[in-house]
């Protein structure tokens, strides 16, 4: 935690955060003085998800998308806080950037998209072409920008050219210079009614997509792919796909087992928030999930190192995802009846 | 074993969500042993590939291109987006004959997509 100064002096405290978009957001409403944390908002925004994109490749692996898509957990948790705000895209760069000057020197800070490869102090290790990495800017600097990126450790500086060529990227992981601020919010939010909104629509996106691709079926499709993968691609292939995976469920700033132990803690929180023992025992549940996506990690580990190899198969690790997809389903179905009860 | 800590040791820490003793979620910043090992074998098979093909376009065997699409970490469809050229004329401008034929108009349209200087992109680093 460090403090800093915003454009006219407001002292704004970075937080670190598991993820880029509900840490960014929980600073934007922090910062106006609604204290709300990392997990709350992405209950609210209803962040919780699984896509599996065959389609869609990055460096030759697959995209396996452990929440909503990029931008939108920030739109719905504003709406359901009722906060007044702005989200821009540019199709000129100078525009954008002048734009985001103005916006700073009246003492906002602004939330921006930015290609986590173009930005100039990311580490090889996080460096992915993938255009939906959250940041905040708080203020100008001399020829550069100060910014605050909630899953890393301390607010970094970022040259001007540097902060255009990530918000501006030619193709299709072009954010296009997708800024967000929140002008207002409402200091007394219904939490309650915010809440009950967000786990009802998690549940519908869980379960009620009828494509094969995404929710609990989305999980089915990848396990049956995964089980698959040795005798279609080759050992070595297959491991590569599944350390891709691995690497979204851990690794892309999900707070550990694709974000399902974020979810167990907005869970907890709202369980203090009703007093409910049911949503306190569905956080217990979240956790035992989040543990088996934890397991099926290892286990995936354990593949690629080839320890134990009559035991650790890949048939295993389809089975962990198999019985992944059964919780969560059971899961999510019971939230459903727990929502309802719930009062506003 | 040290591929692994050189790349987790490199940069800035990632903070994740781990239950403590109270049955509280506390954030702490060590990476799990599983993300470990299965980030090293992505970016050495993607280092590895790398060198693959900076050979292969020094063997002349394909065009420069090739490697700076890899090195951006695209393919031919994001680069044809990206360039503004069809699909087909991007993979058949990695054949080394046909890329070094090609005009400066087209060759500064790679160069701004993929953010290379025109003499970057005519040559491959020769370590």
């Amino acid at each position: 935690m460090t403090t800093e100064l915003a454009a006219n002096g407001k002292p704004f405290v970075h937080h670190h955060g598991a993820h880029c978009e509900t840490a960014v957001t929980s600073a934007l409403f922090r910062y106006q003085g609604v204290d709300i944390s990392e997990p709350m908002i992405f209950g609210i925004g209803s962040g919780i998800f699984f896509g599996y994109l065959p389609f869609v490749k990055l460096v030759h692996l697959q995209v396996t998308a452990f929440r909503n898509k990029p931008g939108s957990v920030f739109r719905k948790a504003a709406k359901r806080l009722g906060a007044n705000f702005v989200i821009k895209t540019y199709r000129d760069p100078q525009q954008g950037m002048d734009e985001l000057r103005q916006v700073l020197k009246t003492g906002q800070i602004v939330g921006l998209a930015t290609n986590l490869y173009w930005l100039p102090y990311v580490s090889e290790r996080h460096r992915h072409n993938f255009g939906g990495h959250n940041i905040i800017v708080m203020r100008e600097t001399e020829g550069g920008f100060r910014i605050s990126d909630p899953t890393f450790g301390d607010p970094v500086d970022c040259s001007a050219d540097g902060l255009e060529q990530a918000r501006f990227v030619p193709g299709p992981m072009n954010p296009r210079g997708f800024m967000y601020y929140t002008k207002s919010v409402n200091p007394h939010p219904d939490l309650r009614r915010a809440c009950i909104k967000g786990m009802k629509n998690s549940c519908g996106l869980m379960l009620r997509i009828p494509l094969p691709i995404f929710g609990v079926r989305g999980m089915r499709f990848l396990a049956k792919k995964v089980i698959k993968s040795p005798d279609k691609l080759g050992f070595q292939e297959a491991c590569r796909h599944l350390a891709g995976t691995v690497r979204w469920v851990e690794e892309t700033g999900t707070g550990g087992a694709g974000f399902r132990y974020m979810y167990a803690a907005f869970m907890q929180e709202a369980s203090e928030l009703f007093g409910s023992e049911d949503l306190a025992q569905l956080s217990r549940e979240m956790t035992a999930i989040g543990d088996t996506w934890r397991e099926f990690s290892v286990t995936a580990a354990r593949i690629i190192k080839q320890r134990d190899k009559e035991e650790e198969t890949f048939a295993k690790a389809g089975g962990l995802i198999l019985k992944c997809a059964d919780l969560e389903e059971a899961f999510f179905k019971k939230l459903q009846k727990v929502v309802r009860t719930l009062q506003t | 074993m040290e591929l692994e800590d050189e790349i987790f040791n490199d940069g800035l820490p990632k903070k994740y969500y781990k239950h403590n003793d109270n049955g509280q979620y506390v954030l702490e910043t060590d990476a799990p042993w599983a993300e470990k090992v299965s980030c090293a074998l992505i970016i050495s098979s993607n280092r590895a590939n790398l060198e693959e093909i900076r050979k292969a376009v020094l063997a002349g065997q394909k065009s420069p291109l090739c490697y700076y699409i890899e090195l951006r970490q695209m393919d031919p469809g994001m680069l044809a987006n990206a360039a503004g050229i069809a699909v087909f004329r991007v993979k058949r401008h990695f054949r080394p004959e046909i890329f070094a034929k090609l005009k400066p108009s087209v060759l500064n349209r790679y160069t701004k997509a993929l953010r290379v200087t025109l003499e970057e992109l005519k040559t491959v680093p020769n370590i």
